[in-house]
């Protein structure tokens, strides 16, 4: 989910996408059944472990999560504070798990295997007129631009540093988020040069 | 293959206007020539002209022809004529794979998955370049991004080849390299660049401001016009 596709096979690769998002969803639903701490604690820990197994010799993968600790930190201080240190673990241990085992399945799978997998998932929305390959290709996209964003942000950051000397303000989430709607014209414009919007269209006038 | 008569792109009357600012008023121009060179300085109008061409623009008023379509009524016709290779490789390869970003237009084209992969992982070793097949797009260099931008629209087998400023992110032994790429492709190629040098072997150069033609011919004297007149427009020589 937060970082790009691992090309070194791993046991994961050779699982069918649909499968993959199978397993992910009922155990992101067992996930939030478990309440005791403990439990979540150790589901947690088996998770992590079956993480650092499937990247085994890519840990410069694990520095992709640097951004989530404050946002994770953020959230478990709110939960101590409003409903004590056990609450915290439990909200800290499910997002843990729950982001660890979604990258897990991202890192693992082709994107146009998961686009294949998520379109027929999708295909209900095609009744209130949304094209579901093109929902697919968001998800895809998404994905695919999550660490080219970050880099955007890293740089913008360096930039700010560089001029002031200081941490980053939160003011510099204007202009990045106009560099966003920037790089979403451009991929909007290479993919309909490259007939995407053609193809899907008249598929769906073949309908 | 396409027969010489169905290589020329034909502007006629062409008027464009974007938030109210008009880009062209009345342009018409004849390209049938197999290496054409675009020139001008930023706001010329040379990536709009190029947009106009591939259909991602298309003319408020007048026509465009483009190998055979005209490019309001069969736009859709046109992705498989024309490939474009945008500025920016990072923002034009959509997938994280090499192979999967080359099956895309495979795809996109109508082919099963199965195929298209097949397909891809097959061009990307006759182009040498079979191990980008499973490597990650972020492990690539600028120019190898740009390679594989170029292969993603060679797989469509396009009769045209648009290239707008294609060299902005490449070092200058990836712009040779991608030079020497251009200079053996078989279909008509039209690119825009700061660079002037690329277009010394060029068919014709075509120099642009305020969205109108201002010099058109070989590329020698167009480029020493141009060359000329940022001199004179800074007051000194370089």
């Amino acid at each position: 989910m937060i970082a790009p596709y691992l090309t070194q096979k791993t046991w994961l690769h050779r699982i069918a996408a649909g499968y993959k998002l199978l397993a992910l969803a009922v155990i992101s639903i067992g996930f939030t059944q478990l309440s005791d701490w403990r439990s979540l604690l150790g589901a947690t820990l088996a998770v992590l472990a079956l993480y650092l197994l499937t990247i085994l010799g890519h840990w410069s993968r694990l520095r992709l999560y640097t951004p989530l600790l404050p946002l994770l930190i953020g959230i478990g201080a709110l939960q101590a504070c409003a409903s004590g240190w056990e609450m915290a673990v439990v909200s800290i241990t499910r997002l843990v798990a729950m982001i660890l085992l979604a990258d897990l399945v991202t890192a693992t799978t082709p994107m146009l295997a998961m686009m294949d997998a998520l379109a027929p998932l999708l295909r209900p929305l095609r009744r209130i007129g949304v094209d579901e390959n093109q929902v697919s290709l968001a998800v895809a996209l998404v994905i695919r631009f999550m660490p080219v964003l970050l880099n955007e942000w890293t740089q913008r950051g360096e930039a700010w540093r560089a001029r002031t000397g200081r941490r980053p303000p939160l003011r510099l989430l204007a202009p990045f988020a106009a560099d966003i709607i920037r790089l979403a014209d451009h991929v909007a414009e290479a993919l309909d040069s490259r007939g995407f919007q053609v193809k899907r269209s008249q598929e769906r006038s073949k309908d | 293959m396409s027969s010489p008569g169905d290589r020329n792109i034909i502007l006629s009357g062409v008027s464009l206007a974007r938030q109210d600012r008009p880009l062209f008023d009345g342009l018409s121009l004849e390209i049938a020539e197999q290496r054409v060179g675009l020139i001008g300085d930023n706001g010329a109008g040379k990536s709009s002209l190029l947009r106009l061409i591939n259909g991602l623009l298309l003319p408020d008023a007048g026509s465009i022809t483009v190998h055979g379509l005209e490019t309001k009524a069969q736009r859709s016709s046109l992705p498989g004529k024309v490939g474009f290779i945008f500025q920016n490789p990072e923002h034009q390869i959509v997938f994280p794979t090499g192979a999967e970003e080359i099956a895309f237009g495979l795809r996109c084209a109508g082919g099963t998955a199965k195929e298209a992969d097949a397909a891809a992982r097959a061009f990307l070793a006759q182009h040498n370049c079979a191990d980008w097949a499973d490597a990650a797009i972020s492990e690539l260099s600028d120019g190898q991004k740009q390679h594989l931008c170029i292969l993603a629209i060679l797989v469509m087998t396009p009769s045209l080849v648009l290239l707008d400023e294609p060299f902005s992110s490449l070092d200058l032994r990836s712009r040779m390299k991608f030079m020497k790429m251009i200079a053996a492709l078989p279909q008509q190629v039209i690119m825009a660049s700061h660079d002037l040098d690329v277009f010394a072997n060029f068919d014709r150069v075509i120099w642009m401001e305020g969205g109108k033609i201002v010099a058109d011919g070989a590329p020698a004297p167009v480029i020493a016009a141009y060359r000329q007149r940022c001199i004179d427009s800074i007051g000194h020589a370089p």
